[in-house]
């Protein structure tokens, strides 16, 4: 079968084909053809030619490694974005082979008059009436020349491994040996108007009505989302127009529809034939209309309704096209983050001790409806804006196509985000501490004499009395009021100055990592300019201002997604804040005892507000636990020796474990530790330094600990499953950030010599 | 013959002359074990160390000559210390998989020999590519620098089917 006849079949001829080779698209487009419908034309590249261009580039075995190195199962879908980064880099790096590629260009030479195609993916299984999404493979239009074609074709057979597909499949992964994808390549046909028409509305597939959706120019402005469609509710029956919604196309909706009534009864008839054709209620992509119409793909209607529980659909959202990630850009740059910084700052300047029992139950709620206003706003769009890194990732890699897959990283580097202004400040302070010993000895001595009851203000005031003492304490308090005005573990951050010390005077001392440092750094070591001339020179000065636009909203991404994290803890150390207050007062009247009002916390927020407002409210049964330390069971004869996660960071030291959970926890690190994590955030990066590696149990090569680690030459390794329960404080591991390996216990191993 | 090459090699067989077998046949000696280690991905690795051994299933590629192969192995590994201690390692390579229902046809090859670590050069590029070839997966482990690639100098190969047939064959020597 692995000859160029069994590579190609062209959409004229394919209905005889098994749809097992030429995959559910293709098999649709060439059934709609012998039923008479109007499809481009075009060819079908078969499974076999990409089993052909695996097997031949060796490329089974590496996908085998990506997915089989750690179970997909506990892998985030940021740890699956990377996974298919790195299949879709190889396959980029792959090369068609020359028999192959003359097939395709015999093929493609078969339609003289197509000036641009389209290359869409057509896996067996896909589009078919029983999967319940689309959307997890690549389609890429408007290519042009054999050298764009075979580009997008290795694009498109990548795309099998995509993230949303490896999503979808994490319970039942595909066999990376077995699994194949055909290609269809059609002439694109550029009439218009285009859209989409669904033969039910797919939010309820009892409706008695089809949807059409109608643009001028491509079908691809519309399901990109750059242009606002007009849109008909048709009756099913009748052919009755029940609707007409004109689309906002300028500064305001448009006055006459875009389609007539005759163009609207040939969809309508066009989805009647095909619904009736396929046995399945259709959504199709069509171009030109009336008697000129062209359905250019065909598949079942899949569900509207998602599980609210399935996290997959919202993933599959955050996958933003260029238009929505720059309007994004716009209001969340320019109104949200502004908004947000501006609604922190008025609530850390109010002064609640003077409001009566009422006033600071209305300002408790007032506070958290400010907080819940805005943790909406972060998953609604600060989540989603955040995929404007991941943009760029794609972009650099498919413009410059680096040996490394995450070389775009370095034009990350050195962005102004506000944790990194509060690291460095409390970085100057400990080099100021430093070259100031009296101030030095003195709060080495108060940490070290510390007990439970320590008055800080004390503390403060007999400082101040040392040379240059006052100048500390100014710094540092306004530290504390400014940048440790956070919640950490739901905990406010300044509330312990002395958490923050300990990490200060450490922050003087240089770090020492034993292992490691022979080993020289991976991959392009080149400066954030000179990856930038790389970027620009690739994309040439046709697409200089797409380069620019992508690495500008890439960088604000980047930057966003660290300082909308502190901004909202912020906004909750503001209502903890406030929360605090009401718990005192109710405290100092004897209502809530000392063991509950010291745990105050945002999720009793309802009943602090109702016993301020009514001296009658109950205030001894609020669910306040115990955090429990929740340990798996271990088993006596068993314990890791070995722990695989993803390399984040490169470098290999060794040191002893310590856990960070909580705001207690970021005190107790000490220099010298392994930073072992559930996943670092901008709330406790300014202990980061002290780290001598890193061990977390989110993954992925673009979350806040990895850059974090990369930026500070940290040897980081992400994605251990449980690390936090899997490790326990002072174990000796060596974290190899090359490999992506946590070795447990020294590494002078004790061998089995009899002994026991 | 052989002490003459490796002195302290000890003789683990009936000494049989080096390059002996006939090596120019197909079903010779020499090509149902080059057969063998071409076709089988994987290996044992035996170490020692204090007296005590241990095995490790490491991925390799032997050399055409069959004088040596190369395995690698991230350096915060037991095996990797266990060989920094001492080199005379021996590594089998056996086909059970592929007649699980019949032991008689399982073949298997004991090498021993001596094992070194490859420094940053030629011969470590040489060595990594021919690795690389046959296990594509390999390429980004193979490049971490945090990975040690060692070459085993073959001294003897022990090749046992039919259950208990042994015969010995000696890669380098006059005969080779």
């Amino acid at each position: 079968m692995d000859t160029d006849r069994s590579w190609i079949v062209t959409l004229a001829d394919a209905d005889a084909v098994d749809p097992a080779f030429i995959g559910n698209k293709a098999a649709n487009l060439a059934r709609l053809i012998q039923a008479g419908h109007h499809v481009p034309d075009g060819f079908c590249l078969t499974t076999a030619a990409y089993q052909r261009f695996i097997r031949e580039q060796g490329l089974g075995p590496i996908i085998q490694m990506e997915l089989r190195r750690k179970p997909l199962a506990t892998m985030r879908w940021e740890e699956l974005w990377d996974v298919a980064l790195r299949i879709r880099s190889a396959f980029l790096s792959a090369e068609i082979d020359d028999d192959l590629s003359h097939a395709i260009e015999v093929a493609a030479g078969k339609f003289p008059g197509a000036r641009s195609w389209v290359v869409r993916s057509s896996a067996p299984g896909e589009d078919s009436s029983l999967r319940s999404f689309a959307g997890l493979h690549e389609s890429i239009v408007g290519v042009c020349g054999l050298e764009e074609i075979r580009d997008a074709v290795r694009k498109v057979w990548a795309s099998l491994w995509s993230d949303a597909a490896l999503l979808y499949g994490q319970e039942s992964p595909l066999d990376p040996l077995q699994s194949a994808m055909a290609v269809v390549i059609q002439e694109r046909v550029e009439a218009t108007p285009s859209g989409v028409a669904f033969a039910r509305d797919p939010r309820d597939q009892r409706s008695s009505y089809a949807i059409v959706e109608a643009v001028p120019g491509y079908c691809s402005d519309l399901v990109d989302g750059v242009v606002d469609p007009d849109r008909w509710l048709i009756h099913r029956e009748s052919g009755a127009i029940a609707q007409w919604k004109p689309g906002k196309r300028g500064q305001a909706e448009e006055t006459a529809p875009l389609l007539s009534e005759q163009a609207l009864h040939a969809l309508q008839k066009s989805l009647t034939s095909i619904e009736s054709l396929f046995g399945w209620a259709p959504d199709i992509e069509w171009t030109g209309c009336a008697n000129e119409l062209t359905i250019l793909q065909a598949r079942p209607i899949t569900s509207g309704k998602t599980d609210p529980a399935d996290p997959r659909a919202w993933y599959l959202s955050l996958k933003l096209g260029p238009n929505v990630l720059r309007r994004l850009a716009t209001l969340v740059t320019e109104t949200r983050i502004p908004q947000l910084q501006a609604d922190g700052e008025r609530l850390m300047d109010e002064v609640l001790e003077s409001l009566d029992d009422q006033e600071l139950a209305d300002t408790i709620e007032t506070r958290s409806s400010i907080l819940n206003h805005w943790k909406k706003i972060y998953r609604d769009e600060f989540i989603p804006f955040a995929d404007g890194v991941r943009h760029l990732g794609r972009y650099y890699n498919d413009t410059v196509r680096p040996d490394d897959p995450y070389e775009f990283v370095g034009l990350l580097k050195g962005q102004p985000m506000l944790a990194s202004q509060r690291n460095h400040k409390l970085r100057s302070l400990a080099d100021w501490v430093k070259t100031h010993p009296e101030v030095e000895t003195a709060l080495k001595r108060y940490l070290a004499e510390r007990s439970a009851d320590f008055d800080w203000t004390q503390a403060y005031q007999s400082i101040a009395q040392l040379s240059a003492g006052a100048e500390f304490v100014e710094q540092f308090k306004a530290l504390l009021a400014k940048d440790m005005d956070i919640v950490f573990g739901e905990e406010r951050l300044g509330d312990h100055p002395e958490r923050v010390l300990r990490t200060l005077l450490q922050l003087g001392q240089p770090v020492s990592r034993d292992v490691g440092n022979d080993y020289p750094v991976q991959g392009y070591t080149g400066s954030v300019a000179e990856l930038e001339k790389r970027l620009f020179d690739a994309a040439g000065s046709e697409k200089l201002q797409e380069a620019r636009e992508i690495l500008h909203i890439g960088r604000l991404s980047w930057k966003l997604r660290d300082d909308d994290n502190l901004l909202v803890a912020r906004l909750e150390s503001q209502l903890l804040r406030a929360l605090r207050l009401g718990a005192q007062r109710l405290m100092a009247s004897g209502r809530l005892s000392e063991k509950v009002g010291e745990r105050v916390r945002e999720k009793v927020t309802s009943r602090v507000v109702d016993a301020l407002r009514d001296p009658n409210a109950p205030c001894s049964d609020w669910p306040i636990e115990e955090t429990s330390e929740e340990r798996p069971p271990l088993q006596s004869r068993e314990s890791a020796r070995q722990l695989i996660g993803q390399p984040a960071a490169p470098g290999v030291a060794s040191g002893p474990v310590c856990r960070v959970r909580n705001a207690l926890d970021l005190g107790r690190f000490r220099q010298g530790s392994v930073l072992v994590c559930d996943a670092i955030q901008p709330m406790m990066t300014h202990i980061v330094p002290l780290a001598t590696a890193i061990i977390e149990r989110r993954g992925g090569m673009l979350i806040h600990g990895a850059i974090i680690a990369r930026e500070l030459r940290i040897p980081c390794v992400n994605g251990i499953d449980r690390a936090v329960e899997v490790l326990s404080d002072d174990e000796w591991v060596t974290v190899d950030g090359y490999l992506g390996i946590v070795t447990l216990g020294h590494a002078d191993f004790d061998l089995e010599t009899g002994s026991n | 013959m052989t002490g003459h090459h490796f002195p302290d090699e000890p003789l683990l067989a009936t000494e049989i002359e080096p390059g002996h077998s006939s090596t120019d046949e197909p079903n010779g000696l020499e090509a149902r074990i080059r057969l063998l280690l071409n076709t089988e991905p994987f290996a044992v690795l035996c170490t020692q160390g204090q007296g005590q051994p241990y095995g490790s299933v490491v991925a390799f590629a032997a050399s055409s000559d069959l004088t040596a192969l190369a395995f690698s192995t991230p350096v915060t590994t037991r095996k990797y210390r266990l060989l920094t201690e001492g080199d005379r390692i021996a590594v089998v390579v056996d086909n059970r998989p592929r007649h699980r229902e019949d032991m008689t046809q399982v073949e298997a090859v004991t090498l021993t020999g001596r094992a070194r670590l490859l420094p940053q050069g030629p011969e470590r590029e040489q060595w990594a590519a021919a690795l690389v070839s046959r296990h594509a997966y390999l390429k980004t482990f193979i490049a971490a620098p945090t990975t040690a690639l060692f070459c085993v100098d073959i001294v003897r190969c022990l090749y046992v089917t039919r259950f208990q047939e042994v015969h010995q064959w000696i890669p380098t020597g006059p005969g080779s």
